[in-house]
């Protein structure tokens, strides 16, 4: 219990040591302060359902603390976050010595931390209205942080428009709950059941906090503020911005649709899901074109916000048509994708950190070859790049596959509709990852891999100890989560069953081998597939994710082990390396690269990254860039091109479909109505006229 | 000012009247001038640029060459009275190649040229301003590199950079370079690099007897042997005034038009296999191989080398072969037909020739195209029909011309010409003349220009023959020069993967540029 | 799927090499050596290349110099003219006894007038099939065993034929074919040629002819893998 008040007495610790000479004391005082929550977290996920009363407000219940599985599962993961991130920040922000004072930064750090805390700990509405602009604020304190580079005060303020029109949203969602529940308490809304409100009322519900804690995790529509804030901050907030606070959005979403107000069809469900595909769609598509490396990690944090939506869809939609079992498969899959987005994304920006530190660039078109020059940060990057793409033996994968199952599952909703939407959110997954591979592996490829295209790029210096170990933690902790996922989803069922209906978490990880626990059915489905043959043999009950239809007579069994899989893979990678030494004959011979017989190859010469993504651009051209590359030539001696200047006047296909025709067409009815105030008397009077006949005419219509 | 003869040119016994060439001479001032009024009167077929440089009498001259039709040369002179000559390449887009060669191999100054250096001669392996055609007797030795070529960077956009292609490619393909300027899957700009296979014949072929310059000729582009042979040999005839007997020029007709049909299947055959198809592809390849062995049983040689003498023919492969030829052009190309009226119903094979790699005619004239590429995109020049040569004045042909200027077309037009080959293979053959093959060229000094139209294009020779009886000077103006030119614009804003097709539907030869 | 029906119905059209008669044409022949009766005397100087020496009792020919300008051909001289193919000479020991199944050969075009690749074009395709004797052309030098160099080696692309020379992995032949790539042939005069393969890389076999039919060539590839196919042939048609 002590764990509460030690955290948010660090707080005021790391805040206050942000005032220290230069910042120096920031990171460990940060350090404590996360591992202070770590130990918070852990309190609050033994102790669910423990309250802590502050403040009584008159008539509608008291301020107070919550302690929710939810919240504690979250606190963990921001905990990782945060230590990471204090761990990489004091060689990180010694690049920026020289032109800012860092220790706003600091103390807006240990803020952050402590109000994200807040809104995840917060019991009711009023505690988390305030602990979430907090949040927003401080989080536009970090991105306006480098405030010199210019297009970056203006993605501050998208941001905080976007968030405040979010909170606006959020504050009319909750606005009939409290006063039909006539109180504040988030348990006592919970309690008072969607009865006293009509369908309506809770679709308005649903929708307007939807959209509003969306804009906050980058969902569609209100994602475009996403890619330009995310990246103009420093390398270790966007961690923080992508990594944590991104994930505040999804909890405000299930706070509000499960634990609140339950939806009020099963429809809303394949809304979040469809909204969901979209986002993940969008996102990937944009990562995988674009060159900028921290746009491409906040486009594909977008993604990854859309793959998690997709699963809490599914869940909704499972739990809605009585599918519990489903719904928490669905549950798992959201949370695991939330939880490996948090570790690996944290892991990438920090890395984007590292490169931009090194490189003084961040355009993959001018990077390249920095594995050799950036030793570590390109074996733990590699590890974060292969668990975003969701290659085994990372975590990537695990959570990937599981929410695809989950979609897959829906056959047994019997109901074409729901399994017609599901068919098509599992092809749009199965292709987003395709994309998320090629957007990576282009990552990879075109920043550590070739010649380095740059004088930044070949006089690039790896980062410091501790930095590394910042990268390294994240690294080893995206494999473990991605080699033991049943003991990780074993452990997420804890947090699902509190969401979900079920929490029978033996119909899909079941313990393998030990046939003999098993239903006969199952068993006789199990037997094939090896069972019978490793149980003698192989230890640990549960490393196979599997489901058995539902419609068992079928006994189709989906399984996947990656535990086996990365014993596999590393069984694989010994004996080639074995055999490499037996076999060949040791000696390396080494030559200069093979040009097609031209002397020299210069930077200029090779693929960028730009050219990798070229033909997904083609593919995709109506969605990301329909007509508007304009190319301007310059000719002289009437034949010869000079230069052909090739503009991109692209818009973000969002803005350029929604946001920009909706301000357009608030600009026109301003106009409008400008027009109409004329101050002409006359005007006025034939106004009032038309006014009066229109009314009339109303009234004699009804 | 010092006048140079003018060339000779045609036969000798043409039709007396008009005057065959057009010679007029100009100051370099008044180049630019004379040359657009020139232009704006008819619309010749630029063929060359020829440094004429007599020994012992500076200064150099420049003569641009152009074909009309009728028979027609139009020859512009201007005396280098000045250290640098204003480029006609703003007004003659067709003239930049020569240009840009004359100032490498001459040194020859050109003012309004944007594109100057390192051409021919390659920057890594040769000294700065070397012009190694100028230096008599003997040229200079390799060696004294400058730094490494680096090509204009044209395309400004972010992400670009530049595909290299070559010089060394994978399979049995000449020798050139390519620079591809992209951001990525299609090629914004393209330089083509050659010049790796610079030979420096011309300067070879120099002191030299006409008998074995012949033989130099014929390996300027060993897979259109009899036409380099035969385009040498009559510019050696006009000088000599000399008259080939009559059994030889309907022979010559009949070789020529033999070495185009192989030729065209040789060329249709890269088409399609560019386009993936094997099976057509080899089908092709293999009556290629089928000509090649017929050329070897009843000519002696698989690629016409050494067939052609001054004077008419080495040898006369009697009626008998050249009948059989004849015939063996009928079987040829009805396969051929066969296999190409089946690809015009192969969706998979259209799709990679229509409207791709477009050269449309305004274009193509503007950039020169001559030949088959040229006849594809609407320009009528043929030397066949402009300047009947061997017997091509009693076997008229008529030219082959499509308009859409796509690869498609030129794939037509390959295809039709090799039926119209074969058929004035087989009107020679049935009325061959009897009578010698040869007749002895007497060793005159003087100047020849004679033209032949290779199965590539107009193809022209510019000969001068010194009192010793050996050759002083030749200019090779070759097709695939000319041609080559108009690549870059046939590959701009098409995909990569366009790329190799429209260089096949093409049919550049880099040996018949890299002289 | 059509073009494959096309193909079945074509047949074969590859030469078989154990045929007892190979179509006439398939090689044009070349001057041997020839001994000559006293009547028959003629000049040797009708040899633009000076590949003819005329000798007391007949013709030396020296075929590594022999463009094939047709000139000794009778009946002009009484040079006898051979149709046979076996034109390639090994300086070298072929490739060690584990390259016979498969080897992979790299094409480099040093300046050639298009004859020799013509040839070596006519080689990959149906009629000699070259892929059937598990040769292939290698995409990359790093895979090539064998290195064919066709052309006289021009100043142009004498580093570009180094390069790849280099990038190839030992153990490793150089073919050179044609009379160019062999010593210059015509071109060796030339201030923009070399002269010869062998002044840029070590020459290992050697295919003189302008250009080599492509069973020459192919007799060439036989002498790097060692592969002698003596027996399985009978060439002379």
């Amino acid at each position: 219990m002590i764990a509460l008040p030690l955290f948010f007495g660090l707080t005021l610790v790391a805040a206050a040591a942000g005032l220290s000479r230069r910042g120096r004391w920031t990171a460990p005082a940060g350090v404590a302060q996360a591992l202070a929550l770590l130990a918070l977290a852990g309190t609050v996920l033994t102790h669910p359902g423990q309250e802590w009363l502050l403040w009584p407000l008159a008539g509608w219940g008291m301020l107070r603390l919550t302690f929710t599985d939810l919240g504690g599962f979250l606190l963990m993961v921001t905990a990782v976050v945060f230590l990471a991130v204090y761990l990489f920040s004091p060689g990180y922000l010694a690049r920026y010595q020289d032109r800012y004072d860092q220790r706003p930064l600091g103390i807006t750090l240990a803020l952050l931390l402590g109000s994200i805390a807040l809104i995840l700990l917060a019991g009711d509405v009023v505690t988390f209205l305030i602990a979430w602009e907090l949040m927003s604020v401080l989080s536009y304190i970090t991105v306006v942080f480098d405030h010199e580079t210019p297009e970056n005060p203006r993605a501050a303020y998208a941001m905080l428009g976007a968030s405040e029109l979010g909170f606006l949203m959020v504050l009319a969602a909750w606005l009939p709950l409290v006063l039909a529940a006539h109180n504040i308490g988030f348990s006592a809304i919970a309690a008072a059941g969607p009865d006293r409100l009509t369908v309506g009322v809770r679709w308005a519900v649903f929708g307007l906090s939807f959209l509003g804690f969306g804009v906050k995790a980058g969902l569609f529509p209100a994602m475009s503020w996403l890619p330009r804030a995310h990246p103009a901050a420093p390398a270790h907030a966007s961690a923080v911005l992508s990594g944590a606070i991104l994930n505040l959005g999804l909890y405000g979403i299930i706070l509000t649709n499960v634990l609140l107000l339950p939806p009020p069809s099963p429809a809303a469900g394949v809304i979040v899901l469809g909204i969901g595909v979209v986002t993940a769609f969008l996102g990937i598509l944009y990562a995988a074109t674009d060159t900028h490396i921290k746009r491409l990690l906040a486009h594909s944090s977008i993604e990854n916000m859309g793959l998690v939506t997709i699963g809490i869809g599914a869940a909704m939609t499972f739990d809605g048509v009585g599918l519990p079992v489903l719904g928490l498969l669905a549950w798992i899959a959201a949370l695991y994708q939330l939880l490996n987005h948090s570790v690996y994304k944290t892991l990438l920006f920090l890395g984007a950190g590292a490169i931009d530190q090194a490189t003084d660039e961040l355009n993959m078109d001018h990077l390249g070859g920095l594995a050799r020059r950036l030793k570590w940060t390109g074996v733990f990057l590699l590890a974060g790049t292969m668990a975003i793409a969701a290659i085994p033996p990372f975590n990537g994968f695990a959570s990937e596959w599981l929410l695809l199952q989950s979609l897959l599952r829906s056959v047994a909703m019997a109901n074409p509709a729901l399994e017609t939407a599901f068919a098509l959110a599992g092809v749009t997954v199965a292709l987003t990852a395709g994309l998320a591979a090629t957007a990576f592996i282009r990552f990879y490829g075109m920043t550590f891999l070739g010649r380095h295209r740059s004088d930044h790029a070949a006089q690039a210096r790896d980062v410091t100890a501790t930095q590394r170990i910042a990268m390294g933690l994240l690294a080893a902790l995206a494999l473990g989560l991605g080699i033991a996922p049943t003991y990780v989803a074993t452990g997420l069922a804890r947090v699902a069953a509190s969401l979900a209906q079920s929490h029978d978490l033996a119909a899909f990880i079941p313990t393998f081998f030990q046939p003999a626990t098993l239903p006969p059915a199952l068993a006789s489905a199990f037997y094939p597939l090896g069972a019978a043959l490793g149980q003698h043999v192989l230890p640990a009950p549960g490393v196979v994710f599997m489901h058995p239809s539902t419609r068992l007579h079928a006994g189709v069994v989906f399984a996947m082990s990656p535990t086996y899989l990365a014993l596999a893979i590393g069984i694989a990678l010994a004996l080639a390396f074995a055999l490499a030494r037996l076999l060949g004959h040791g000696r390396v011979r080494r030559g200069r690269p093979w040009l097609g017989g031209a002397r020299t190859v210069d930077a200029g010469l090779t693929y960028t990254a730009t050219g990798v993504a070229r033909p997904i651009w083609v593919v995709f051209r109506a969605v990301l860039s329909p007509g508007q590359t304009v190319d301007r030539e310059e000719v002289v001696a009437e034949h010869f091109r000079v230069s052909v200047q090739r503009e991109d006047r692209s818009r973000y296909v969002v803005d350029r479909l929604i946001v920009d025709p909706s301000i357009r067409g608030a600009r026109a009815l301003a106009h409008l109505f400008a027009r109409m105030h004329r101050g002409s008397v006359n005007a006025y009077v034939g106004y009032a006229f038309v006014a009066l006949l229109v009314a009339m005419l109303l009234i004699r219509i009804t | 000012m010092n006048r140079t003869d003018a060339p000779r040119v045609g036969a000798p016994d043409a039709p007396a009247g008009r005057e065959p060439l057009q010679m007029v001479s100009t100051s370099q001032a008044t180049l630019p001038d004379t040359v657009r009024r020139l232009m704006a009167e008819n619309h010749p077929l630029f063929i060359g640029l020829v440094v004429e440089h007599p020994t012992g009498s500076p200064p150099p001259h420049l003569q641009y060459v152009w074909m009309g039709p009728e028979a027609r040369w139009l020859l512009v002179d201007v005396a280098m009275d000045g250290a640098v000559v204003p480029s006609i390449t703003p007004t003659v887009f067709a003239a930049d190649w020569a240009e840009r060669e004359a100032e490498d191999l001459f040194g020859v100054n050109f003012a309004g040229h944007p594109q100057l250096g390192d051409f021919i001669l390659h920057d890594e392996d040769w000294a700065e301003r070397l012009a190694p055609m100028r230096m008599r007797p003997e040229p200079p030795a390799h060696g004294g590199g400058r730094d490494p070529y680096e090509p204009p960077r044209i395309v400004q956009a972010p992400g670009r950079f530049v595909m290299p292609v070559g010089p060394v490619f994978s399979g049995a393909q000449e020798s050139v370079r390519f620079l591809l300027e992209t951001v990525g899957e299609e090629i914004m700009h393209a330089h083509v690099r050659l010049f790796y296979k610079y030979r420096g014949l011309e300067k070879l072929m120099e002191r030299q007897t006409p008998n074995r310059a012949v033989l130099v000729a014929e390996r300027v582009n060993g897979m259109q042997a009899f036409a380099h042979g035969l385009a040498f040999a009559q510019a050696v005839e006009a000088v000599a005034a000399a008259v080939v007997p009559p059994r030889a020029r309907a022979l010559r007709t009949v070789l020529a038009e033999w070495e185009r049909l192989r030729s065209h299947v040789g060329t249709l055959a890269g088409i399609v296999e560019s386009t993936g198809l094997s099976v057509p592809a080899n089908l092709l390849a293999a009556v290629e191989e089928r000509l090649l062995q017929q050329s070897a049983r009843y000519l002696g040689h698989r690629y016409l080398f050494g067939l052609v003498a001054l004077g008419g023919l080495s040898r006369d492969p009697g009626d008998d072969a050249l009948h059989a030829l004849a015939e063996a052009g009928v079987e040829a190309v009805a396969a051929v037909q066969a296999v190409c009226h089946r690809l015009t119903f192969d969706n998979s094979f259209l799709d990679r020739l229509e409207a791709v790699g477009i050269l449309p005619p305004p274009r193509a004239a503007t950039l020169g195209l001559v030949g088959p590429v040229g006849r594809a995109s609407g320009a009528p020049a043929d030397v066949r029909c402009w300047h009947p040569y061997a017997a091509y004045d009693q076997h008229p042909v008529t030219p082959v011309i499509e308009s859409e200027g796509d690869g498609y077309a030129r794939f037509r037009v390959f295809r039709r010409e090799v039926a119209a080959s074969v058929d004035l293979i087989q009107r020679c053959a049935a009325s061959l003349p009897a009578g010698p093959v040869q007749t002895p060229v007497p060793v005159v000094p003087g100047v020849g220009l004679a033209a032949v139209e290779a199965p590539s294009g107009a193809l022209a020779y510019w000969v001068r023959i010194g009192s010793a009886g050996t050759v002083d000077r030749c200019h090779i103006m070759t097709p695939a020069f000319l041609n080559w030119h108009g690549l870059a614009d046939a590959v701009r804003d098409f995909a990569f993967q366009d790329f190799p097709i429209i260089v096949s539907t093409l049919g550049l030869s880099v040996a018949d540029a890299d002289r | 799927m059509p073009w494959f029906w096309e193909g079945l119905k074509t047949g074969v059209r590859t030469l078989r090499p154990g045929a007892v008669r190979l179509p006439s044409g398939v090689t044009p022949g070349r001057p041997t050596t020839t001994a000559v009766t006293a009547r028959d005397r003629f000049d040797a100087n009708i040899c633009p290349v000076g590949a003819l020496a005329g000798r007391d009792a007949g013709v030396a020919v020296d075929f590594d110099h022999c463009i094939h300008c047709m000139r000794c051909q009778p009946p002009k001289a009484p040079v006898h003219w051979q149709n046979d193919y076996r034109w390639a000479q090994a300086a070298a020991p072929p490739l060690p006894h584990r390259f016979q199944r498969s080897i992979h050969v790299r094409i480099v075009d040093a300046g050639d007038c298009g004859g020799c690749l013509s040839e070596l074009r006519q080689l990959l395709g149906p009629v000699y099939s070259l892929h059937r004797y598990g040769i292939y052309v290698s995409p990359t030098p790093r895979d090539a065993d064998v290195l064919l160099v066709v052309g006289p080696v021009t100043v142009g692309m004498r580093v570009a034929l180094e390069e790849t020379y280099a990038a190839m992995p030992d153990p490793k032949r150089v073919v050179a074919v044609g009379v160019c790539a062999l010593n210059g042939g015509l071109f060796a005069d030339s201030f923009a040629v070399m002269g010869g393969a062998s002044r840029v890389v070590p020459v290992d076999v050697t295919v003189p002819g302008c250009p080599p039919p492509p069973l020459a060539i192919l007799h060439a590839l036989e002498l790097v893998t060692g592969l002698s196919r003596e027996t399985r042939e009978v060439a002379e048609s």
